[in-house]
């Protein structure tokens, strides 16, 4: 009885977790942008105002759910589940602490890369069934900004894989029980977060919803619920990708005193307040830019990195 | 027993599926419904390389086919016009190379088929595990490595790359450049789809 329910146990506390965790980023995303740009924030509903999830959750239920006539109905109802999907599928390879994760999946790096790469659909899908220029101009830019960072999103973790000699992300973290991968992959590390930034499309690699100059881009006729999985989406992505960034850089689970998997959190909570500050703190780029940067600094230093890595392995055996 | 039984279900349910998105595909009406039809065909051939226990070739297949290859025609298609595909009746020159090419890749599948032995016992099941195996035989120059078939894609992908650059690479432009509205870095980067001259004689042409 216990072989079955246990996993059921566990598939129930990490999506609990990842989806309590994304609603609270947003709460702690509007208060931490609040307190560098010198204003309050929301902070009139509940203690600190931390309802204020809950109180918007309420507001996009009860919001007419309007699907515009011009639109291709069927594509357009199943574009938002995708990001959700994609986003939560991936959470099950993640190691929380020491058995205590969803699957030990053999090929967990690859099946979260896969996952990453498929929710590109999510955008390009909306930005194509709203049937609207600026949403498919923010689709368009989705999937091209999506397909080249993840390129580099691959090979920037091939590093981390040479040194673990593994897939299986549990192996990566107990690979680095005595040295963290972020001080040998320090490269990898650096265009990993950049990557992960991409493909979350947040600041500075917000083009797809650029709303200076594309209203909302692909989500513009988005209403209701939804509109609000979109959002929740964005979050998962970002707890998910901090979710990684310590799973393979910065030793997961371990740390003195605290139990494991206190630890993890704790290194994922930094992480997400890392990637708030960026968003304060970056303007968007330009198209152009982006690219030019991905193709021409981050693909070849991500090569050189594996190079190198590799050459160093070699000497050492 | 309910194991067995399961992976009986799940294996006929990926194959019914694969049967109908595929059918979904050719009978599309819209050309990005096919392409999603498109995803759905690999991603349930990616669930029957999990139930045969080549997890890493599922989880490659997903990470190129689906999320590469698909979404680049999802790319293409929405650069398109977002036209519906033609309905008329297709040229009979058309439609006997159509039947041509479909007979076949039907006589080729059911060739490999019946010349193909399918190991039905357990004895001689793929190897568990094999990402490591995978791994090794690629980069093997001994007997049964293929260090050498690596070796030559790797080059056919190179001179694909570089045919890719040569084909997108236009000729320098020789008329005015295109400005983008002084942005040093922008105009740098832009190359215009066609020279002012070229424009000009199309405006004459268009005159005319």
């Amino acid at each position: 009885m216990m072989s079955i329910l246990w996993p059921l146990i566990t598939i129930a506390l990490a999506l609990g977790i990842m989806l309590t965790s994304a609603s609270a980023l947003v709460w702690l995303e509007r208060r931490m942008l609040a307190l560098w740009q010198d204003r309050y924030g929301p902070n009139r509903v509940g203690p600190f105002g931390l309802l204020q999830v809950i109180a918007d959750t309420l507001k996009m239920f009860f919001k007419e759910d309007w699907i515009p006539p011009f639109a291709d109905k069927t594509v357009f109802f199943i574009a938002p589940m995708v990001i959700m999907t994609t986003a939560l599928l991936s959470v099950a390879v993640v190691p929380f602490a020491p058995g205590f994760s969803v699957v030990d999946l053999n090929i967990g790096l690859l099946f979260f890369l896969a996952m990453s790469s498929m929710g590109v659909y999510s955008v390009a899908l909306a930005g194509w069934a709203s049937n609207n220029k600026y949403s498919l101009l923010g689709g368009l830019r989705a999937s091209a900004q999506m397909i080249s960072y993840e390129v580099f999103m691959g090979l920037s973790l091939m590093g981390v894989v040479m040194l673990a000699g593994s897939f299986n992300l549990r192996d990566i973290v107990e690979a680095q029980e005595h040295l963290w991968f972020c001080v040998p992959q320090f490269i990898g590390l650096v265009i990993f977060c950049i990557a992960g930034l991409a493909e979350t499309h947040r600041i500075p690699f917000d083009l797809p919803e650029a709303e200076s100059e594309l209203v909302a881009g692909f989500h513009s006729e988005y209403s209701g619920m939804k509109f609000g999985m979109f959002f929740v989406g964005e979050y998962l992505g970002i707890t998910l990708i901090s979710a990684m960034i310590v799973t393979l850089f910065f030793g997961g689970w371990y740390g003195p005193i605290l139990p494991p998997i206190i630890w993890f959190f704790l290194k994922v909570f930094v992480f997400q307040c890392g990637f708030i500050l960026l968003r304060a703190t970056l303007p968007r780029l330009r198209y152009d830019q982006l690219m030019s940067f991905g193709w021409k600094y981050m693909l070849p230093l991500s090569l050189i990195n594996i190079l190198i890595t590799g050459a160093i392995i070699l000497a050492k055996r | 027993m309910i194991a067995s039984a399961s992976y009986t279900v799940i294996f006929y349910l990926l194959a019914a599926l694969a049967v109908l998105l595929s059918l979904a595909v050719v009978n599309a009406w819209k050309l990005l419904r096919a392409a999603i039809a498109l995803m759905g065909v690999l991603s349930m051939s990616a669930g029957l390389y999990v139930m045969l226990d080549a997890s890493f070739l599922a989880g490659v297949q997903v990470l190129v086919y689906v999320g590469g290859i698909v979404v680049l025609i999802v790319f293409a298609v929405m650069l398109t016009r977002s036209a519906e595909l033609l309905q008329d009746n297709p040229a009979p020159l058309r439609k006997i190379l159509g039947a041509i090419a479909s007979l076949a890749f039907l006589a080729a599948t059911v060739g490999v088929f019946r010349s193909s032995p399918f190991l039905l016992s357990a004895e001689k099941a793929p190897l568990r595990d094999n990402t490591t195996l995978i791994g090794e035989k690629l980069l093997d120059y001994g007997a049964g490595g293929y260090v050498l078939p690596f070796e030559i894609i790797s080059l056919l992908l190179l001179i694909a790359i570089i045919g890719g650059i040569v084909v997108a690479r236009k000729t320098e432009p020789q008329g005015q450049p295109f400005t983008t509205g002084g942005d040093e870095a922008g105009e740098a980067e832009f190359r215009p789809p066609f020279t002012q001259e070229e424009h000009e004689d199309e405006l004459e042409l268009v005159e005319k």
